[in-house]
């Protein structure tokens, strides 16, 4: 069996919005000195003495408004005359390409940080440059709308309803009122989602999360310096991406095959075969509140068109037998980006059994999951466990 | 063949700028407010190494520790250490349009610390740049606090 890579340290700033008395650099600094205390580690200086080997950063340059994002942040990740890289897609992949770089053998230690000030832009004008600018773009098309698209197909071919939509909304900015962290916790009723303005038929405003500025960090490790720092390291037992298609128009919106293969190879990593099974708890990217619903069905949580009644039967929720997004999700507010290592941040805290009010008892295996783009084009699925 | 008309190829063009409000966070809002209401620079010398931090920031970069609170007063003099001008207009991302005036681009030495700085410089004939030349701020009569470039028109020459 390959040498392990664990999570030593972990921290993320409360996700709140417009964060105007910070640059991106001081909001990053917010995790970064948290991480490097908890796991009483050091940055290397030029004389090569310190502990951390590599600095993965990860940010959007359209977010920030700048080329070369990390730019703003490299003086507070340590980044100076240091092995830097920069991932700009969702952050679960910048956890990726840390854990390939230990498992390459180059490193033994290596720091992850990822920022977004969603507050700073404008989110549809930003989106919308995502599209190709010669073909999609003169739509006026952003995320949005492409979700909306989706979610209206899912209804139709699958027969999910707006309700369920709306239980997960529900769900999700009910579980955050648990989690300090959370930006905009709620307790609310499918009433209220379903009386919420309606943005982008079938989203409702309390179907979306808010507008989100934040950061996280984690320290890598590799097996035997992980158990060193902690009593408590929680293992990568399983990481792969996949990429859909960029047009809309080549897919069928109501299914993520780019998904269920990037699940498929990280239950396979694991040795996962019956994953509703296996997992014990998932963080499910919900930038949307259908998306959840969705994306369970990809991750093969649950057979096509069946995460509604999943929904309704509570099997989701804190206390069901596979809760989901007991941090509240995306929908209690986590920035573009962020969102992926928001999931793992969420995870490492149940697999350690510090997750407060909202712990799950005897959590051990948990799945954690991000996506890039519009309507889940890339997909990437880590797992996790404390044993 | 020779005769046929050149194949035309479109090109998609768009107008709209892309809005974004950049914090300028806790040190360099400390600078620039200095630079808009007290026509001064102002930077950290950091706690560690004890160098001036440029630009100001929470953390010095070098020692990859907190700069700490040490805020001095940098001279708003200084060396030229190189130059350049250029032969095309410059765009002025704060107005959206072409600069109509050029001045040469320089590095100055700022006096009494360590901090090299890229600024503009008044003189404009190139036969009087030289390196090592003494150069002063010119600050904007009323200051704008919207980062340096605002609040500092260019550097002039000196005689000293
Ligand atoms: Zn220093």
């Amino acid at each position: 069996m390959a040498e392990r890579v664990g999570i030593v340290a972990v921290a993320q700033t409360k996700y709140q919005p417009n964060r105007d008395e910070v640059n991106a650099g001081e909001l990053v600094w917010e995790t970064i000195e948290p991480v490097m205390k908890e796991a009483g580690v050091r940055f290397t200086n030029d004389d090569g003495d310190g502990d951390i080997e590599s600095i993965v950063t990860c940010s959007q340059d359209f977010w920030d408004g700048m080329t070369i994002s990390s730019m703003g942040v490299m003086s507070f990740t340590g980044g100076h005359h240091a092995t830097e890289d920069k991932i700009a897609e969702d952050s679960l992949n910048a956890l990726f390409a840390a854990y390939a770089q230990i498992l390459s053998g180059h490193f033994d230690m290596v720091l992850v940080s990822t920022h977004t000030k969603e507050s700073m832009g404008d989110r549809s004008i930003i989106e919308s440059a995502a599209f190709d600018p010669v073909m999609m773009r003169p739509l006026g098309l952003d995320f949005f709308i492409a979700a909306a698209l989706q979610a209206r197909r899912y209804m139709d071919k699958y027969g999910v309803t707006a309700e369920q939509f709306a239980k997960v909304a529900v769900k999700n900015r009910g579980n955050g009122m648990k989690n300090p962290v959370a930006q905009e916790p709620m307790n609310i009723t499918v009433e209220d989602v379903l009386k919420s303005k309606m943005l982008v038929d079938p989203i409702h405003q309390l179907d979306t999360k808010p507008i989100s500025d934040g950061s996280i960090a984690m320290i890598l490790a590799r097996e035997e310096k992980a158990k060193k720092l902690t009593n408590k390291p929680i293992w990568i037992t399983g990481v792969s991406n996949c990429y859909e298609t960029h047009y809309l128009g080549d897919r069928d919106l109501a299914e993520c095959d780019a998904l269920v293969t990037a699940a498929r190879r990280a239950y396979k990593m694991a040795g996962i075969t019956l994953p509703a099974k296996e997992i014990d708890i998932a963080e499910i990217a919900d930038e949307y509140s259908y998306q959840e619903l969705l994306w369970m069905e990809g991750l093969g949580l649950c057979g096509r068109g069946e995460a509604g009644r999943l929904i309704d039967a509570g099997v989701t929720q804190i206390g069901g037998k596979l809760p989901v997004n007991t941090s509240g999700g995306m929908l209690s507010g986590n920035p573009n980006v962020v969102a992926g290592m928001a999931r793992v941040a969420e995870s490492v805290l149940q697999l350690r059994g510090e997750a407060g009010e909202r712990q799950v008892p005897g959590a051990s295996v948990a799945l954690a999951h991000g996506t890039t783009g519009a309507c889940g084009a890339h997909q990437c699925v880590m797992t996790l466990s404390n044993k | 063949m020779a005769n046929e008309p050149a194949q035309e190829y479109i090109q998609v063009t768009y107008k709209k700028p892309r809005p974004y409000r950049w914090a300028a966070g806790e040190y360099l809002s400390r600078l620039y407010r200095e630079c808009r209401d007290n026509k001064r620079l102002m930077t950290v010398k950091c706690q560690h190494c004890n160098e001036h931090v440029w630009p100001p920031s929470k953390v010095c970069g070098r020692c990859k520790k907190p700069s700490g609170d040490n805020w001095v007063v940098v001279s708003d003099k200084g060396s030229v250490v190189q130059f350049t001008y250029t032969n095309f207009p410059m765009f002025d991302p704060h107005v959206g349009k072409y600069m109509t005036e050029e001045h040469p681009f320089a590095t100055i030495d700022l006096d009494d610390c360590e901090i090299y700085w890229v600024a503009k410089l008044e003189e404009k004939d190139k036969d009087k740049l030289k390196p090592g030349m003494r150069v002063q701020a010119v600050w904007r009569e009323e200051g704008r606090g919207g980062g340096l470039d605002h609040d500092i028109l260019y550097f002039r020459t000196i005689e000293e």
